[in-house]
């Protein structure tokens, strides 16, 4: 009888290989939902008035470099556990998270960069367009840092050495979130620099 | 020591943090019901208002103490009564306590799987929806009272605090509640349509789902499109209330001083509201129009008419629910072109919707009709489906909407068509798939009578309100005493509130019934009703698991009723043949073709 129940440790694995994929993915869409209503919202704003441009800081670009750089290094990690590289999978996953923390550390930069040239994400002085800039590229944050913890887990994991080729699911799971968290930035950069900035 | 501590410990898991889709399903419907009784006390509150405006009710100042000073109700604590019964209602029962229930109930049960894809992600769900209903009643106890812009939080009115005694506290609360309440949406979407996509037994085709399961997998993905979407718009209110932002205020004065704000749109947040907003009328409704579907179907012991149509003009009707939101915002100095073309987008709706009622009424025509509380109220949200619908023709059209926006037309329309018609469904479905819940029957006898006063009272308060719309009477109006042109609609003001009060004692049916049958009620059969599907396949104790054994295969669609062989004889004897029945030689599968 002890196939019979969901309590069975085989029916949990079987299950968590059949639907942790789907339910990232199906994760993801609502998060681009919620993006796509932010950044309509722009563009009905903007409708409004126009915008006054915006001095889109430097260092957006550089965290747009190191996303992608970030995204790179996380691949590598899983083809090196593929290939059974455990020493070259910590190693990768280890930049990642550099990487993302370096990203995180752009962002601030940024920001910083935005306020001394008196764009105010609220207040008096704030505009709709500065208000925007600041949430959309906050809130991307906000998903980056549940990326980053998902990324711990990962490094723990591999240095636990509990990732192989036949239980890769965790780790796939998190690269595609952070694969995702990528193309988001570099959609909302894209958005920022040719509707605000 | 330790027995005691596993005592414990089991009851915890097992009624309170269970994982198993079943209890949740329990947790959903209780809290459900409960909160959309204190929402259908709150209407009987404000109907006594509107129906004898003014006049003194002692023995509510019993009940309501200082929000019922000397017995008459106070206009802030009107609008806030108005604002918190739209917004249970919607959200609370009609959006988590139907879909909550059913989606989780009837998902792994009818596809055949042992539980929800997630029954961690289930449970947090269930708990995130516990605590925003928690927090959504706190707020109407907090200083200035609850939300009380309406159940669409329209800035200004909830974007400045300042505003209105309901526009502090209480809506920073309701805004808090719904974020909650939309993430518990969100993880119990994400749950449903992995699990139906996924985890499906063998034969489970995607055309051999019962259409409950197509309905709540649509539902689903509406919800995961849509919901994302006013939570986008609520983090936006939240900044402008909050830290100064401007998303939706522009210049304005309040109380002669200058507000810092400016540049923003209040109707931006309509654009973002109702992008939602429509969708959620669909979220509301296909729950309720699946469970019919099977329910007719069952009941007339005949296959639905028309399967694949049904499927088809869901997702048509899903699909077109995206595009004619501007149709709730005709009024807003939209350009007369964009009008037409959400008119356009509007009124095709009008096509599905009648696929779908046609459909009912051929699987009911000639049919061999078992007369159950549930099929009555099955046929009632036909009855409301047909007669709500009809008056959105008229609202979708924006010429014709123009004369009749925000008036009592719109209130008579939206109640019938969404709420009449799901809240019929989820009785519905309740009556039907009580033995499943609590393994035992309800009462027949209480049931058809709480259907016949529940019919006959909605109708009594909801279609004379389409008089009262067209003779130009305001919704939201604390009294109308003011405009001497109002005055002789008094009357029908208060033949609406004496059936609303006779609506919500006829609930008391319900509640009775439902509480005594779930405990003393006579022991059900695993399959009572004669039906195809797989959930009558499992045992009628719960276990988390549903079946002992391998889980059935399946062979056939769900609609296997009454199926004659050459002779006019019933193939295998009976006239019904489960999922779980191999196709003879020469049998086609009706979900095939």
């Amino acid at each position: 009888m002890s196939t019979l129940t969901a309590e069975n440790i085989n029916y949990k694995e079987e299950l968590k290989r059949k639907t942790s994929k789907p339910l990232i993915w199906i994760g993801i869409v609502s998060i681009i939902m919620f993006f796509g209503g932010l950044t309509s919202a722009v563009i009905v704003s903007q409708g409004g008035g126009g915008f006054l441009a915006i001095e889109m800081p430097f260092a957006f670009t550089i965290s747009t470099f190191i996303i992608v750089a970030s995204s790179l290094s996380f691949h590598f990690g899983l083809i090196s556990v593929k290939k059974g590289n455990y020493s070259a999978a910590k190693l990768s996953i280890i930049i990642t998270l550099i990487f993302g923390l370096l990203f995180v550390v752009t962002q601030y930069m940024g920001w910083t960069f935005l306020h001394d040239n008196g764009y105010y994400a609220a207040g008096k002085e704030s505009t709709q367009e500065s208000s925007f800039l600041y949430l959309l590229t906050g809130l991307h944050v906000v998903h980056l840092i549940g990326g980053l913890f998902s990324l711990l887990v990962v490094l723990v994991k591999t240095m636990k050495n509990k990732y192989s080729l036949e239980n890769l699911t965790g780790m796939q799971v998190s690269i595609t979130y952070w694969h995702f968290l990528g193309a988001l930035w570099i959609y909302l950069f894209l958005f920022l620099r040719f509707i605000i900035a | 020591m330790s027995t005691h501590h596993h005592h414990a410990k089991d009851f915890l898991f097992t009624y309170v943090f269970s994982t198993d889709h079943k209890m949740i399903s329990k947790q959903f419907l209780i809290t459900g019901f409960l909160m959309g009784f204190i929402g259908l006390i709150m209407s009987t509150l404000f109907r006594l208002q509107l129906g004898w405006p003014g006049e003194s009710f002692q023995m509510v100042e019993l009940l309501m103490g200082s929000w019922q000073e000397n017995g008459v109700m106070s206009p802030d604590k009107y609008l806030a009564l108005v604002t918190m019964h739209g917004t249970i209602m919607v959200f609370f029962l009609l959006t988590a306590g139907l879909s909550g229930t059913f989606s989780n109930l009837l998902i792994p049960l009818q596809i055949g799987a042992r539980d929800m894809a997630s029954g961690f992600l289930n449970m947090l769900s269930y708990w995130f929806f516990f605590v925003s209903s928690v927090i959504m009643l706190i707020s109407l106890f907090v200083e200035g009272g609850s939300a009380s812009a309406g159940w669409t939080i329209y800035p200004p009115l909830s974007a400045l605090p300042q505003a209105i005694p309901g526009s502090g506290a209480g809506m920073t609360l309701w805004l808090v509640s719904m974020s909650i309440f939309i993430v518990s949406s969100l993880l119990g979407s994400l749950n449903y349509i992995v699990t139906i996509f996924n985890l499906r037994t063998k034969g489970m085709s995607m055309t051999r789902l019962p259409l409950t399961i197509w309905a709540f997998l649509l539902t689903a993905v509406l919800g995961v499109l849509s919901f994302p979407v006013l939570l986008s718009a609520a983090l936006l209110l939240v900044f402008d209330r909050s830290f100064g932002t401007s998303f939706y205020l522009s210049d304005i004065y309040i109380g002669g001083q200058v507000l810092e704000h400016s540049g923003g749109s209040p109707i931006l947040f309509e654009h973002l509201f109702w992008f939602l907003g429509h969708p959620e009328v669909y979220i509301v409704l296909l729950p309720a129009l699946g469970i019919t579907s099977e329910i007719i179907s069952t009941m007339s012991r005949k296959p639905i008419f028309g399967y694949r149509a049904m499927i088809g003009s869901m997702m048509a009707i899903g699909f077109l629910s995206f595009i004619v939101w501007g149709h709730h915002m005709f009024l807003t100095g939209m350009n007369p072109f964009l009008g037409s073309v959400f008119t356009f987008t509007t009124l095709l709706i009008a096509i599905p919707s009648a696929v779908k009622v046609f459909n009912y009424l051929t699987t009911l025509w000639k049919g061999n009709i078992v007369f159950t509380p549930a099929t009555l109220f099955s046929v009632g949200l036909v009855s409301t489906f047909i007669s709500g619908g009809v008056t959105g023709l008229v609202l979708g059209n924006s010429a014709l909407d123009i004369n009749v926006h925000d008036t009592y037309f719109v209130i008579g329309h939206f109640h019938i068509v969404m709420g009449l018609s799901a809240i019929f469904g989820m009785f519905a479905g309740v009556y039907h798939w009580f033995p499943k819940l609590f393994g035992r029957m309800m009462n027949n006898k209480l049931g058809n009578l709480h259907f016949w006063f529940t019919i006959v009272c909605a109708y009594g308060v909801f279609f004379p309100m389409h008089f009262l719309g067209f003779a130009g009477v305001p919704r939201r109006y604390y009294t109308n005493s003011e405009f001497p042109m109002f005055d002789e609609m008094i009357n029908i003001n208060e033949f609406i509130s004496i059936f609303a009060i006779v609506a919500m004692i006829a609930q008391l049916i319900f509640f009775f019934n439902f509480v005594y049958s779930a405990l003393r009620g006579p022991k059900a059969p695993m399959n009572p009703w004669k039906a195809n599907s797989l959930e009558w396949t499992t045992p009628v104790e719960h276990f988390h698991g549903n079946w002992y054994g391998e889980i059935p295969t399946v062979y056939r669609w769900p609609y296997d009723y009454s199926k004659v062989d050459s002779n006019g004889d019933y193939i295998y004897g009976e006239d019904f043949i489960p999922q779980t029945t191999p196709l003879g030689e020469n049998e086609k599968d009706g979900g095939e073709h």
